[in-house]
């Protein structure tokens, strides 16, 4: 009788997670923990961070139902892998987005190339560490700091590694303020970091309206791999621009950018299982990613010195602007102007620091397309 | 596949990859320069726009 008691609660434990439950959960939970303690405390990224903390956490718990094909993170994962979301996380963000600063200054354009040279530096470290050249590539894209171009190039190339590339992608874009200003402060002079920037033009409606159109042809003529992206974020732009369609572009701004970004996130920390992620190749691949963010941000700070070079006094650049080349918009440019605020108060160097931003995400984009491209992925 | 799997291929995609990428987007900036241009077509007012739209 005892017997068949003990063996019916063994059997009952063994229906719970209880019985599952290894140390690798408990570092996997602690590292969610330490991403909503981030959020919330040092409001590092919280729209980001809270929901991926959140997800990692119950996806270490095991027997959550949440996680397995058919539950809710689940579903939301496979947003991500079949490219749902990442085009309408981008639809959200062209309905967002000012291009103006970008329109109006585009000598500082080419810092959108220049400052990543970190995904290159990753891709060969990626190829040195035994990883093919498509999960290089893929690894690579993390330097682009851009999460959606992230997402898509990594499944185009080596889907089985999005859950790493997605979450180093994420977690290196919410620890911008962390990770840029060192590099910046060592790569630049006080007299540097003081430089302030002509005021910009003014940007017609015009102007504003033929932007998304005149991109929107040039990424499909000359990058279709990666056109679904730059499409989505350019409709999304002239939705904002053309003032005829308030309604849509306030929906894809607002209602539409908080739901995707629910789903981008939990679907995130759903893949952050301790089984498929405390592995060897996780901890190159997040130390890769950390290359290709410090990497970046040197080449893109770099890129803006070469520049000064060849200005003439009175036209130069504040080399700040080039680590917003980046990408990751806009904590790049926010980093940008606060490490050159803290020199002087009154340098408002944001909206300046747009503009390279914002070609930071078309160079991501660029540089993710020519990779599809040259390895034969379509 | 067209570059090789191996790190001379990565280094040759790298190369390749970031060149193209600096032509492109001063391509783009080009562009950009010459956007001003589409001014002389004539001005659009901002609220005019909003008003015809209801």
């Amino acid at each position: 009788m005892l017997d068949q008691i003990l063996g019916f609660l063994k059997a009952m434990l063994d229906q719970t997670g209880v019985s599952h439950f290894w140390w690798g959960n408990i570092v996997m939970i602690a590292i969610g923990v330490a991403m909503i303690f981030l959020a919330i405390v040092k409001k590092y990224e919280p729209l980001l961070l809270i929901g991926i903390g959140f997800a990692c956490v119950i996806s270490n718990v095991p027997g959550s139902d949440l996680i397995l094909p058919g539950g809710l993170f689940n579903y939301a994962y496979r947003g991500i892998e079949l490219l749902i979301v990442p085009p309408l996380i981008f639809f959200g963000v062209g309905a967002m987005t000012d291009f103006g600063p970008m329109i109006a200054h585009p000598k500082l354009v080419i810092l959108g190339a220049m400052a990543h040279l970190g995904i290159f530096i990753a891709l060969i470290g990626a190829k040195i560490l035994g990883f093919t050249i498509n999960e290089a590539g893929a690894i690579g894209i993390i330097g682009g700091a851009d999460g959606p171009m992230a997402v898509f190039v990594c499944v185009k190339l080596a889907s089985h590694l999005l859950p790493q590339v997605a979450v180093a992608a994420y977690s290196y874009m919410a620890l911008m303020p962390l990770i840029q200003p060192p590099v910046i402060k060592a790569l630049t002079t006080r007299e540097e970091r003081l430089i302030r920037m002509k005021q910009m033009r003014p940007v017609s409606r015009l102007e504003k309206i033929a932007f998304p159109i005149v991109i929107g042809i040039v990424v499909n003529l000359f990058f279709p791999p990666v056109a679904p992206l730059i499409t989505m974020l350019m409709l999304g732009n002239l939705f904002k621009e053309c003032l005829v369609t308030d309604r849509l572009y306030k929906t894809a701004a607002n209602d539409l950018m908080n739901v995707i970004i629910i789903i981008l996130t939990v679907g995130i920390g759903s893949t952050m299982n301790a089984t498929t992620f405390l592995t060897v190749k996780t901890i190159e691949i997040v130390a890769l990613g950390l290359i290709a963010f410090l990497g970046g941000t040197a080449s893109g700070v770099i890129g803006a010195k070469i520049m000064n070079l060849f200005l003439p006094e009175g036209e130069k650049i504040n080399p700040c602007l080039g680590s917003a080349g980046i990408a990751s918009v806009p904590i790049a440019a926010r980093v940008a102007h606060v490490v050159a605020a803290a020199e002087d108060r009154e340098n408002l160097l944001i909206y300046h620091a747009m503009g390279p931003n914002l070609a930071g995400v078309f160079g991501t984009a660029i540089s993710g397309g020519i990779m599809l491209a040259l390895l034969g992925v379509k | 596949m067209i570059v090789p799997d191996s790190i001379y291929g990565a280094v040759i995609l790298s190369i390749i990859d970031f060149l193209l990428s600096i032509l492109m987007i001063t391509g783009i900036g080009v562009v950009l320069y010459l956007f001003p241009l589409l001014n002389k077509l004539g001005k659009l007012d901002d609220q005019a726009i909003r008003n015809s739209s209801h």
